[in-house]
């Protein structure tokens, strides 16, 4: 299914092993030869692994396409991959790969619990890292407002507030509302953002249940009999993992959405499995920030999509394109940093030039906001049958940028979305 | 009112008819060998995913939809022959060890399962699409049940009983309670031990794998769903007594239940309401409320 370190390491590095001194002690000349070493960090465990897949094949198929036009700055790239586990191990595997494998930068991280250890140790070791997924929020409340080598993912609760805003706009007539959430950070806070953004929009509804269950949960029917019990208009959850089909599943076994609408802000991660014959048609149902599907996608989306069916027998999800994001954008920016010459910038340069880029990403553009926040695009749409396919797709798609459901820079997550002018 | 009780009361019931095959594993094996096999969640996990292969087969080769469980259960307990390969591959020379080993290594299976089954089925999610819808729902009550749930809570009842006939009625049964009692008595009177212990932790690998298959339908498969599900059996066990079957079976109806109450009723309890009881069997009853019953 997926290629190995080993494979990959032949297929990227070209057997160079390269002598890869530090940039900033060596004349940059003397190692242009050579490939440039990115490490990657990537969830192959638990309940995220689809997720750290995804976010891995996103970058193996950009550093195949790098490789096969030049490399960047005429150096082939070359990743080092290693896993994402806990946050002590994560850190260690980190300090690794700048130490030890002297990669120029690291991208990967999806988990917040372990990108929020991760944020100090990068400031500490002076390389850029680039999250893919992972924030450095406790809760809603930003931790490093202003850090010096990490770039972080668009805040976590993104989702839910795209969400709120579109069932102001799809579900004007609801009164109550359900909520059922993993039993972490994301999950109340996606739950709590939601039922403020509804709120704020006028909406006059009242939370009837608040279930939260603990993350890894495979059996729902007990949280099912409690929602049918509370009869709320709307159900919402920001599952995003097998959870989202099983829910699904056991819902449509009850006929749970025939009496309610219902809200998925974030089960787009794993689309594939939500087939026709137990997903109705009518909810909302987020994508996160890419949509395979988009009409309005780009040549290089539908490329991806096409090559990425055809290798892996799978439509990709979202996180193909934060690790994109990532990559492309470090490539960019060490072009930028250059500045027309052949010579490899230091580190620092690349950050600086790294600052407020945009590039063309699978998913369209996206950009880094001057205080390292990931900036783009997020798909959310109402389901249908109406599709090639044996699994939901959505229409009308809805496009909200983080431009408009994500904090700015420096304020607080509450205090944001009471000042906003409904 | 009355269909949220039903609601209620046949989801905790489903729940607990899963709880009680893993349960029901980890006893038998328990009782008999002295091992508290925590790998039972794996071998839960594996039939899951074994479930999805055989059905995803049969379907692919035009088998009747309505037959789907046949196909499902036959693999869920095939696939327990796993045991036999577990047993006699690693768990027999650890017999005389310290009980550390044994919970070491049997969490080295955990482990290795996991990695085996990610790098079998891949890391994605799997499930059987829409085959647990195909039996429909009657309604009881008031309350529409998925048909395919009252099957899963028959075949868990229907085992329960199977197994209490089986160690009650047959010669099989009293050599099995015969080695639980006394291991050295019953391998002076010519009883072959290592049979036994082969035989019965398959029995218990097959419970779990057999658990696994059948709540594939209304689930997904994910590499760590036995993790979460091994939380739950050692509460049943711990409620139920170490090593007795008819705890499992309480043990597991005890917990399937009112974690589906306090869900209705005040979710925030969910988990913890399982842990009060099992901290008040502790405190009250240390030996569980069937401990010390052989098997």
């Amino acid at each position: 299914m997926q290629t190995s370190r080993r494979q990959f390491l032949k297929l990227t590095g070209a057997g160079a092993a390269a002598a890869a001194a530090r940039l900033e002690a060596a004349p940059a000349f003397a190692q242009a030869a050579g490939p440039v070493k990115i490490g990657v960090l990537a969830i192959r465990a638990g309940i995220a692994a689809p997720v750290g897949t995804a976010g891995l094949r996103g970058t193996e198929w950009w550093a195949d396409r790098v490789n096969k036009a030049g490399g960047i700055l005429g150096r082939p790239v070359q990743l080092v991959v290693e896993e994402e586990s806990n946050p002590k191990d994560t850190v260690e595997r980190y300090r690794k790969l700048i130490l030890q494998d002297k990669v120029e930068v690291v991208l990967g991280g999806i988990s917040t619990g372990v990108t929020l250890a991760l944020g100090p140790v990068a400031e500490d070791l002076g390389t850029p890292w680039l999250s893919w997924d992972g924030t450095t929020q406790k809760g809603v409340e930003e931790t490093m407002p202003n850090p010096k080598w990490a770039f972080k993912s668009v805040d976590n609760e993104v989702e839910a507030i795209a969400a709120g805003i579109l069932t102001a706009k799809y579900f004007k007539g609801v009164k109550t509302v359900a909520g059922i959430n993993n039993d972490y950070s994301y999950g109340h806070d996606c739950w709590q953002s939601y039922l403020a953004v509804l709120k704020k929009l006028g909406m006059d509804v009242k939370p009837v249940l608040d279930l939260f269950p603990k993350l890894g949960v495979t059996d729902f029917t007990s949280h099912i009999a409690a929602i049918q019990k509370a009869k709320p208009d709307l159900l919402m959850t920001s599952f995003w993992s097998g959870d989202a089909t099983i829910l699904m599943k056991q819902a449509a076994a009850v006929g749970l959405f025939k009496t309610m609408k219902g809200v998925f802000t974030t089960a787009g991660g794993v689309h594939d499995s939500l087939k026709k014959e137990f997903t109705p048609e009518g909810l909302l149902l987020g994508y996160n920030s890419m949509y395979f599907d988009d009409p309005k996608g780009s040549a290089l989306l539908k490329q991806f999509v096409r090559e990425h069916k055809a290798r892996y027998n799978e439509y990709p999800p979202y996180e193909c394109d934060h690790a994109y994001f990532c990559a492309e954008s470090y490539k960019a920016a060490a072009e930028k940093a250059a500045g027309g010459s052949r010579q490899w910038p230091a580190k620092a340069q690349v950050v600086k030039a790294l600052e407020g880029i945009e590039v063309e990403s699978l998913s369209g553009k996206r950009s880094w906001r001057e205080d390292h926040v990931q900036m783009c695009n997020f798909f959310q749409g109402i389901t249908t049958h109406k599709n090639g396919y044996d699994f939901v797709t959505v229409s009308p798609l809805e496009v909200i940028s983080t431009k408009q459901a994500m904090k700015p820079a420096g304020t607080k997550l509450f205090d944001w979305i009471n000042g906003w002018k409904a | 009112m009355t269909q949220h009780v039903v609601n209620v009361l046949l989801s905790g019931i489903f729940h607990a008819s899963i709880l009680f095959l893993v349960a029901a594993g980890l006893q038998v094996v328990f009782g008999v060998q002295k091992i508290f096999n925590l790998a039972c969640g794996s071998f839960y996990a594996l039939g899951a995913y074994v479930g999805v292969s055989a059905v995803g087969w049969y379907t692919g080769a035009g088998g009747p939809a309505a037959l789907f469980v046949l196909p499902l259960a036959l693999a869920g307990l095939a696939v327990g022959a796993v045991g036999v390969v577990v047993e006699r591959g690693l768990l027999r020379f650890v017999y005389d060890r310290d009980e550390t080993f044994q919970l070491l290594l049997t969490f080295a299976v955990v482990l290795m399962m996991e990695d085996a089954i990610r790098m079998t089925w891949g890391t994605s999610p799997r499930s059987t699409a829409g085959l647990y819808l195909t039996y429909g729902q009657v309604p009881i009550l008031g309350a529409a049940v998925p048909v395919y749930n009252l099957i899963v809570i028959g075949a868990s009842l229907a085992i329960a009983l199977l197994i209490g006939w089986l160690l009650t009625r047959t010669a099989f049964g009293r050599i099995i309670r015969a080695s639980a009692d006394n291991r050295e008595m019953a391998e002076a009177l010519g009883v072959d031990m290592r049979r036994v212990y082969a035989t019965v932790f398959t029995l218990g690998t097959a419970l779990g794998t057999l658990g696994g298959a059948l709540v594939i339908p209304a689930t997904a498969a994910m590499s760590e769903m036995g993790i979460e599900l091994i939380v739950e059996a050692f509460a049943v066990v711990v409620i139920g007594g170490l090593g007795s079957m008819r705890g499992a079976f309480v043990g597991a109806l005890i917990v399937g239940v009112l974690r589906s109450i306090a869900i209705s009723v005040y979710p925030e309890l969910e988990m913890l309401l399982i842990y009060l009881i099992v901290i008040a069997v502790l405190v009250l009853r240390p030996r569980g409320l069937f401990g010390g019953a052989a098997a």
